[in-house]
């Protein structure tokens, strides 16, 4: 019954040659009960749809995979960019900081101390620094072709996640050089660095978000990164900080994230409570970050 | 294999579209990037209107898409036409998934792939082969699909000989015969077409026009905006013409096509008498 419906409704339609009907007609059964795609208007305020994302895993890792080939294609030193990064800085501030003003490190060599700061902290400032970009960057691609937007900066933090491992390189050099025991407490060491690309992907998500819809975001925030660093224990110890300033120097969540990976290499005390302070206000913030994407998510391009 | 319960007497629609409807601000047209301090200071100036949503501007709208409504089945090849901004983008967009409807329903019932420019996400540093794998996974294709169809994309394409070379240096022909090869290996149930084939030479179109026809023969669905009525009259079994956002179908393609040849003439003709008024007025002056 089916298939002469399918058939003579054809036949009225388009002028095919007859022998094309039964394979139509059998498409036709095969069509799913449910619609595989329900198109509505924007509804307010919704999270990110993690199953979307995961249905494109393989699109994300071609977006990595894609990154990382261009980057050691184009530039004439590949790999060695990622690593010279932290080790130019590192240079500089252990002449002006070390040598210069004499920053205690405790019992750490101060390159030492300010490597192990300065690799996390330039993956960070890097990842959310280049995702907050990425939206604007790859307008041609978003408004030509659906798939989820976060991608974009997802894909970004992980090129530098990638860059900040190759780094890694270094420090485990220096930790060798200076006769650095490697003790258990590195075994932590993984999940801070989840904690981080966590920390890292939170901003980078609301930047990109922002940066599309609101222009200035992109200039202010190299100045908000830079001010970042000071507020940051990256170049000098937690101990600077006035003892009843301490709570408020915890609420920056770098200040767990960057102390802790400290304390993971070179095996000194852990301070639990800012590393669980940090590690909650990672949280609030992903998930602060996913809703405010998923909202202008849905605006993208119509602006860009 | 289960039927299922639906396909009895009725003809199942593949994309069902119920009451659509797209409006753009055109302050947000105009000023598309606004920046965050204007939004701090107007949030701080006035606090509730902000919340509610408004930003000032002169309130005027742009009303791109006005209650669509319909259906089509599967197999079926349909043709949009219509004036520059009349909405026919607007309408291939939001199938898409590229932008959202102001109001409105659509409900499809297959997988949708989306051609709205060819070569979308190429990266001109990457080779072909490379280009073959990115560009098929942005359009919507699994690795292993990719793979299976590797050959048959090459063959297509007729880029063999460069296909690790750089697409950068490809001239604008391979380009596009290797962007379009991709294309017309995802098999998506549902296939949206943009002015693809406003590119390449005479050989390259009836490539494409070709291989767009074998997709429907698939029982896939085709929607096809085109400016070239020849193109359409041969492809389409249905044809939708778009005025200013409303949607006209006529009783077969070929009516459809002559309203929308009347209305352009229509145009034509006001065009010519303004050039004509314009040009006495201007000798009168004279």
């Amino acid at each position: 019954m089916a298939i002469s419906e399918n058939a003579s409704l054809g036949v009225s339609r388009q002028p095919d040659p007859p022998g094309e009907f039964s394979e139509r007609a059998y498409h036709q059964v095969s069509l799913p009960l449910h619609p595989l795609l329900k198109i509505r208007a924007r509804k307010k305020w919704m999270p990110l749809e993690l199953r979307d994302i995961w249905d494109h895993r393989e699109l994300l890792y071609f977006m990595v995979w894609r990154d990382l080939k261009v980057r050691y294609k184009q530039t004439l030193f590949g790999v060695s960019w990622v690593v010279l990064q932290p080790i130019l800085m590192t240079l500089v501030f252990t002449v002006f900081l070390g040598k210069i003003a004499r920053v205690p490190s405790g019992n750490v060599p101060y390159v030492l101390f300010l490597y192990s700061g300065l690799l996390p902290w330039t993956f960070f400032s890097n990842a959310v620094s280049t995702s907050s970009h990425s939206l604007i960057a790859s307008a041609q691609m978003i408004t030509k072709v659906y798939f989820p937007r976060s991608l974009v900066p997802l894909a970004t933090v992980l090129v530098r996640l990638s860059d900040f491992l190759v780094a890694s390189v270094i420090l485990f050099v220096l930790m060798v050089y200076y006769g650095r025991p490697l003790t258990s407490a590195l075994l932590l060491v993984p999940f801070l660095i989840l904690h981080l690309t966590l920390l890292a992907l939170s901003l980078g998500l609301l930047g990109a978000a922002l940066n599309v819809k609101y222009r200035d975001v992109g200039t202010a925030l190299p100045v908000l990164l830079q001010l970042w660093l000071f507020a940051s224990p990256v170049i000098y110890p937690t101990t600077f900080v006035p003892a009843n300033w301490k709570w408020l120097y915890q609420l920056n969540p770098l200040t767990g994230v960057i102390d802790g990976f400290r304390a993971a290499l070179l095996n000194a005390d852990f301070e639990w409570r800012s590393l669980l302070v940090s590690f909650g206000i990672t949280l609030a913030l992903l998930v602060f970050s996913s809703f405010v994407f998923k909202h202008i998510e849905d605006e993208f391009a119509d602006v860009v | 294999m289960s039927l299922p319960t639906s396909c009895s007497l009725q003809m199942k629609s593949i994309v069902t579209v119920r009451n659509l409807s797209k409006t753009y601000r055109i302050g947000q047209l105009r000023n598309s990037n606004p920046s965050l301090r204007d939004a701090f200071v107007s949030a701080i100036s006035s606090p509730l209107s902000f919340l509610r949503g408004q930003r000032h501007g002169d309130g005027a709208t742009l009303n791109a898409l006005q209650d669509v409504s319909f259906e089509v089945e599967p197999g079926e090849v349909v043709g949009i036409i219509g004036c520059n901004g009349a909405g026919k983008s607007t309408l291939l967009k939001i199938l898409g998934r590229i932008v959202k409807p102001t109001s409105g329903e659509v409900d499809i019932y297959g997988r949708v792939g989306s051609l709205l420019q060819i070569g979308t996400g190429f990266h001109p540093d990457l080779t072909g082969r490379e280009n073959i794998f990115l560009n098929g996974a942005l359009l919507g294709m699994k690795a292993t699909e990719i793979k299976r169809n590797f050959d048959e994309i090459v063959a297509f394409s007729e880029v063999a000989r460069f296909l690790d070379t750089a697409v950068k240096y490809y001239s604008s022909g391979m380009y596009l015969r290797l962007a379009f090869a991709i294309a017309a290996h995802l098999q998506p149930d549902v296939l949206l077409l943009d002015e693809v084939l406003a590119v390449g030479d005479k050989s390259f179109q009836e490539k494409c026009l070709a291989k767009i026809k074998s997709v429907s023969r698939d029982g896939r669905t085709v929607f096809f905006v085109s400016h070239s009525m020849e193109a359409i009259a041969e492809m389409c079994g249905r044809v939708f013409l778009i005025r200013s956002g409303q949607l006209y179908e006529g009783s077969d393609p070929q009516s459809t096509i002559a309203e929308y040849l009347d209305e352009v003439a229509e145009a034509e003709a006001r065009h010519t008498s303004l050039l004509a008024n314009a040009s006495e007025s201007a000798l009168a002056s004279a």
